[in-house]
């Protein structure tokens, strides 16, 4: 396994297992081919360098609604 | 028959002829209930009609007891509001189960106190994770101009009720494009508000980061009508603006002078079928705009978007993934499910991206005011179709129909989409983008589109 091509199975089964997801059998497969799709589209996001003071836009606000 | 009671009636023309005294509201009403009738098994776009509901709200408006704007205009919402008495479906199964909803969604109340109508909740894509408007539970939704397309969704029943003129306006969601997309296939004016314009209460929402609400009609003033009567600040959602309503009706015949209007290069040039450019070089003809204007990492936007989207649309579904994944659409299922598995930290990558891509963006706003872009990739792929090739390239439908609508809904830009007719006869959309709050700019743009002939939502 390596970053470039990680193993998108294992990967399914122990991040399905620590959110408390169960994966019925016929659905593994497709279930793994969406987190290898959104690994493919995410790339480039991740491959950003962003500046630390680059905060999100939070539309929470602790006084209320 | 009066104008008011044809297909091709606008709400505008409708309030005039009842006001008038041309015709009724329960004249009205009861055309669009009989065209209904007549257009479902063609198009599919509703899941509930509440027909006694509405008989009884135009007798309210005949009586002189329900006043307004819209006095007497039929209308249908996206089956993700609440309408009392129904369970919001928001595209499921798993929702009928819900208890029945005990009040109109906030827009639904604010049309109504306008004087409109509601007949009915429309079909959609599952949960509105869906650029298609297929959905295996209820039946695809159907293209008025060819059934056997797509209508484009998520809010496909929206497009398909007014493509095909059972009712004059309707409502629809739009977190990546689900407005805009259908307007697009069904050849529709659409309005996508600024982020927080509209009130969100009481809907069924998918991705609270990026869900819009917004209506689809066959004129740019029915949508300035809708647009206005909806308009205004709500605590009961967060994210609704406190900024007073900014009426645009009025603003709509200003034109386009003093609008400096650009055209999207870079991403929004490449992609998609020629007809989708050909649709923006005609409108930007038309509008004698010229100037290129590139919106910086538009493509990571897009996957920005694609993140949050699938890891704020799984956390919602946890439960119900963990206990009701035989229910889901087989569309929605293992796409909702691989995101619960993605990685936090992407996510928060997402959101802090966003705030540097609209500042980006934001700074091409102070050079121009209005930004043409093409609506979708092509026009309706025909229905069941699961790939694509565009501009050579062989892709999944389903995903790539919003290939030029998610970069901009992700930093909640408001858009209007005019319609185009193709050489094929097929309509599309271009997208004219505005700054925030900015939404009179966008729909003077279709207007001007709509005068000029270019721009055409004539029903199928």
């Amino acid at each position: 396994m390596s970053q470039d091509n990680p193993d998108y199975a294992a990967l399914t089964d122990a991040a399905a297992a620590l959110v408390d997801l169960p994966i019925a059998p016929e659905y593994r497969a497709k279930v793994i081919e969406n987190v290898a799709r959104s690994h493919a589209i995410a790339r480039p996001l991740l491959a950003l360098d962003l500046d630390d003071g680059l905060e999100t836009g939070p539309t929470f606000r602790s006084e209320g609604p | 028959m009066t104008a008011a009671l044809d297909k091709a009636a606008t709400a505008a023309t409708i309030v005039a002829d009842i006001g008038a005294g041309r015709t009724t509201a329960t004249a009205v009403v009861e055309a669009a209930l009989q065209r209904i009738a007549a257009s479902e098994p063609t198009v599919n776009a509703f899941t509930d009609i509440v027909a006694t509901r509405a008989r009884a709200r135009a007798a309210a408006v005949d009586a002189g007891a329900a006043k307004g704007p819209l006095a007497g205009v039929p209308f249908a919402v996206k089956n993700l509001f609440d309408v009392e008495g129904l369970s919001t479906r928001a595209g499921s199964v798993i929702n009928v189960d819900r208890p029945a909803a005990r009040r109109d969604a906030a827009l639904v109340r604010r049309l109504e106190a306008a004087g409109a109508v509601l007949v009915g909740a429309l079909n959609m894509g599952e949960y509105a994770y869906d650029f298609t408007g297929e959905n295996a539970h209820y039946g695809p939704s159907r293209n008025p101009h060819d059934p056997g397309r797509m209508t484009g969704g998520s809010s496909g029943g929206s497009g398909a009720a007014v493509a095909s003129g059972e009712v004059p306006f309707s409502l629809g969601s739009d977190t990546n494009g689900s407005v805009r997309v259908p307007s697009s296939l069904c050849g529709l004016f659409g309005l996508k508000p600024t982020y927080g314009r509209l009130s969100r209460a009481g809907s069924f929402l998918f991705v609270d980061s990026l869900d819009h609400l917004g209506p689809m009609a066959r004129s740019v003033e029915d949508l300035a009508l809708a647009f206005d009567a909806m308009q205004g600040p709500d605590p009961d959602d967060p994210v609704c603006t406190a900024r007073p309503a900014e009426p645009v009706r009025g603003r709509l015949e200003e034109g386009i002078a003093g609008l400096r209007i650009a055209i999207a290069g870079g991403y929004f040039a490449q992609g998609g079928e020629p007809e989708a450019f050909e649709a923006v070089a005609r409108a930007a003809k038309a509008l004698g705009a010229s100037r290129i204007v590139e919106l910086p990492q538009a493509g990571i936007a897009r996957s920005a978007a694609y993140i949050i989207t699938a890891i704020e649309g799984a956390q919602l579904h946890l439960p119900r993934l963990r206990t009701r994944a035989g229910d889901f659409d087989p569309d929605t299922r293992e796409r909702f499910m691989a995101g619960a598995l993605l990685p936090g930290a992407w996510y928060v990558k997402a959101q802090r991206f966003r705030r540097l891509y609209r500042a980006a963006v934001l700074k091409i706003f102070e050079e121009v005011d209005v930004i043409l872009a093409p609506a979708t990739p092509c026009t309706a792929p025909t229905l069941g179709q699961t790939m694509m090739t565009i501009a050579g390239t062989t892709m999944p439908v389903r995903a790539n129909l919003g290939l030029f609508t998610q970069p901009i809904s992700f930093i909640g830009l408001p858009v209007a989409v005019a319609p185009l007719r193709t050489a094929s006869g097929l309509p599309i959309g271009v997208q004219a983008i505005a700054r925030p709050y900015g939404e009179q700019a966008a729909l003077r743009v279709a207007r001007h589109l709509e005068k000029l002939g270019v721009a055409d939502a004539t029903p199928a």
